[in-house]
């Protein structure tokens, strides 16, 4: 990865993650990332989401570490190279939130 | 997970009204990616495409022989083309096999085997991919020896499967795709088949050779073009599928070494006529000695004859008394005969084995067959056969030579002999010692038996060395030779016919049986003939029904029907 991934500064903190919150994304204790859990009517709209969140992380080369059984997907969001948040994160956290919609 | 979405990204292309929920999900995730439609479905195609070629060739591998029957496990099931084509592929080529057991054996052995000359695929591959053997098949496909079904069907699975293998690679040329061409024997055994020159290939060379014998790159090159053009021509593809011809590609590399093999052959044909003076001029003379050296001599002018032959292969088309003139020395005497195996034919190189032309004389040797195949003893001359230079006899299927029942009233007795015409290795067949037993009805008709006419390979009838017979045979044109009725009349023409004796009086004319038009006779053959003191008491000999002496008789000319 050329350039390295910046960290979300304190700034950025403040602006961002309530918007976030407010989505339902929740701070994981522990480490410096981000979780959200969806459920969706069946599998394979679970699966379609992913789907969708995965053709996006793979054009973002940005991937969540993410679990699904049937039809729930459970999604943790963090940037290892900065082994936190960053900017990243949070737009693909927006992108998923939209994605889920569909 | 991962892995799962990548599959699910590459499905298959959707039909809508076959699309399951998930699929839908998909296909909407591809969409809302950024894919376009056209895109999307531009890029489905060549997916399939590359997907099923590729399955199609596993699968095909995977439901091999009948020593590996059972369907692969393709991997990504996903793709509905690929799992089309492996169960409904072989179910294809099951149900094809199936049919063809239920028609008759030789019809279908016919058709396999023409399939092959087409192609010019050996024997060796269908043995090793169906563990067949070769002994077996070869005698199936070409007379019909009988097979148990469990093997014809995997014979004719071979078959199958090998046809379509090349229908495959001939349209991949065409898209230029190269999937299908690693298949079959290659992948089986890390290498191709040996290759192996068509006849419509190596009709192309012998005439550019007889042009020049040394041909330029660019010659060479043009000649590549030449010969795969014809081959393609002969597979009925269009020329310029250069894929499908596989192992059989002509390349330049390949005509260089044709060149230079011919090149050696000629040398080495010249060195031994240098070596065996003795066959040429004298005729009767050299009556004694030729016993003694019979063999020796007439192995070399044996071989002589196919190199002759086989040069004159490229000039047949314009000269067909040239094949003639390589003067076959027939051993007249018994002792030559029966110390040659009957058995003739030798496909081996251009030095067979020589007394494959006289050895058949010994009509206590030869089985009488019905089957009248001549036999070339010659490999060139076999050749010549298949170049279809040959004289108008060679060109029916089966038939019956009149020529023996003609040629005199004391060969009346003769059964026709039907000639089975071989076109194609014909270097294989079996001499024919046919005519022997039918020339038993008389003494001189027992001499007639074999000339070894094979050139013509299924037609000519091989006459004994006696020159009477042969100049009968050798003089009449293949419609004229019922003409000939008596002796006496037979060396009249005989005297008028040969254009070139080019050799040892001990001439076996089997060649010379040609269908066409006899050149005027050279003044040169005439003179071996009649005025060949050896030869008198021959001539006699000859002219003469009887046959006492015919052990001893050695044909003092070369007679060749000159054409």
């Amino acid at each position: 990865m050329a350039g390295k991934i910046q960290s979300l500064t304190e700034e950025e903190r403040t602006h961002l993650l309530p918007l976030l919150s407010n989505a339902q994304w929740v701070e994981v204790v522990g480490r410096d990332a981000i979780y959200k859990e969806f459920i969706f009517k069946d599998f394979n709209q679970a699966f379609g989401f992913m789907s969708r969140v995965a053709l996006q992380a793979e054009k973002m080369d940005h991937h969540p570490e993410w679990f699904n059984v049937y039809n729930k997907v459970q999604i943790t969001l963090s940037t290892h190279d900065c082994g936190g948040l960053s900017q990243r994160d949070i737009t693909l956290a927006t992108f998923i939130d939209q994605a889920s919609m569909m | 997970m991962e892995e799962r979405l990548e599959e699910r990204a590459g499905a298959a292309k959707a039909k809508p009204s076959r699309l399951t929920a998930l699929q839908e999900q998909l296909i909407c995730a591809l969409l809302g990616s950024g894919l376009s439609r056209d895109v999307l479905v531009q890029a489905m195609g060549e997916l399939e495409r590359d997907r099923a070629s590729a399955g199609a060739e596993r699968g095909e591998r995977g439901d091999g022989e009948s020593s590996e029957e059972g369907e692969m496990d393709f991997p990504p099931p996903i793709f509905r083309e690929l799992e089309k084509l492996l169960p409904e592929e072989a179910a294809k080529l099951r149900a094809e096999v199936d049919q063809l057991l239920q028609e008759d054996p030789w019809h279908v052995a016919k058709m396999v085997k023409s399939y092959m000359q087409q192609h010019n695929l050996p024997q060796r591959e269908v043995v090793e991919s169906t563990g067949l053997n070769q002994s077996h098949l070869s005698q199936h496909l070409n007379k019909g020896t009988p097979m148990k079904n469990q093997k014809r069907a995997s014979l004719y699975t071979w078959y199958v499967k090998k046809r379509g293998e090349i229908s495959q690679q001939f349209s991949n040329a065409k898209h230029g795709l190269g999937s299908g061409e690693e298949q079959g024997e290659e992948t089986r055994k890390g290498r191709r088949n040996r290759f192996k020159w068509g006849p419509a290939s190596l009709q192309i060379l012998f005439h550019a050779y007889d042009r020049q014998k040394n041909p330029s790159k660019e010659e060479r090159e043009g000649l590549v073009e030449d010969c795969n053009r014809a081959e393609c021509h002969q597979r009925g593809v269009s020329p310029s599928q250069l894929a499908g011809l596989g192992s059989n590609l002509v390349t330049e590399v390949r005509v260089y070494n044709w060149f230079a093999n011919r090149r050696k052959e000629e040398a080495f044909r010249h060195k031994l006529a240098l070596d065996t003076p003795f066959t040429n001029q004298t005729a009767s003379s050299s009556h004694p000695n030729l016993p003694q050296s019979p063999e020796h001599g007439v192995k070399y002018s044996q071989q002589i004859l196919c190199d002759s032959l086989s040069s004159a292969r490229g000039s047949l088309g314009d000269r067909v008394g040239r094949l003639v003139v390589s003067p076959i020395q027939l051993e007249p005497s018994h002792t030559l005969l029966e110390a040659h195996n009957p058995k003739l034919v030798s496909s081996g190189g251009p030095l067979p084995p020589v007394s494959t032309l006289t050895s058949l004389h010994s009509l206590s040797a030869s089985p009488a067959s019905s089957q009248g195949l001549i036999m070339a003893s010659l490999p060139s001359v076999m050749s010549l056969g298949e170049s279809s230079l040959l004289i108008g006899l060679a060109s029916t299927q089966a038939q019956n030579v009149p020529v023996i029942n003609n040629v005199g009233g004391s060969f009346t007795t003769l059964q026709p002999i039907s000639f089975q015409q071989q076109l194609h290795a014909s270097s294989q067949q079996p001499i024919s010692h046919h005519l022997q037993s039918h020339m038993g009805a008389s003494p001189f008709m027992a001499t007639m038996a074999q000339l070894p006419c094979h050139m013509y390979k299924s037609d000519s009838p091989q006459y004994h060395s006696s020159s009477l017979l042969s100049q009968a045979m050798v003089i009449t044109d293949s419609s004229s030779l019922g003409t000939l009725t008596s002796l006496t009349a037979v060396r009249q023409i005989l005297t008028a016919d040969p254009e070139e004796q080019t050799g040892s009086p001990l001439q076996e004319d089997s060649l010379h049986l040609q269908q066409h038009p006899p050149v005027p006779a050279s003044s040169e053959s005439l003179e071996l003939y009649p005025a060949s003191q050896t030869t008198e008491s021959h001539q006699s000999h000859l002219l003469s029904p009887s046959t006492t002496d015919i052990s001893s008789y050695i044909p003092t000319q070369m007679v060749s029907t000159a054409q």
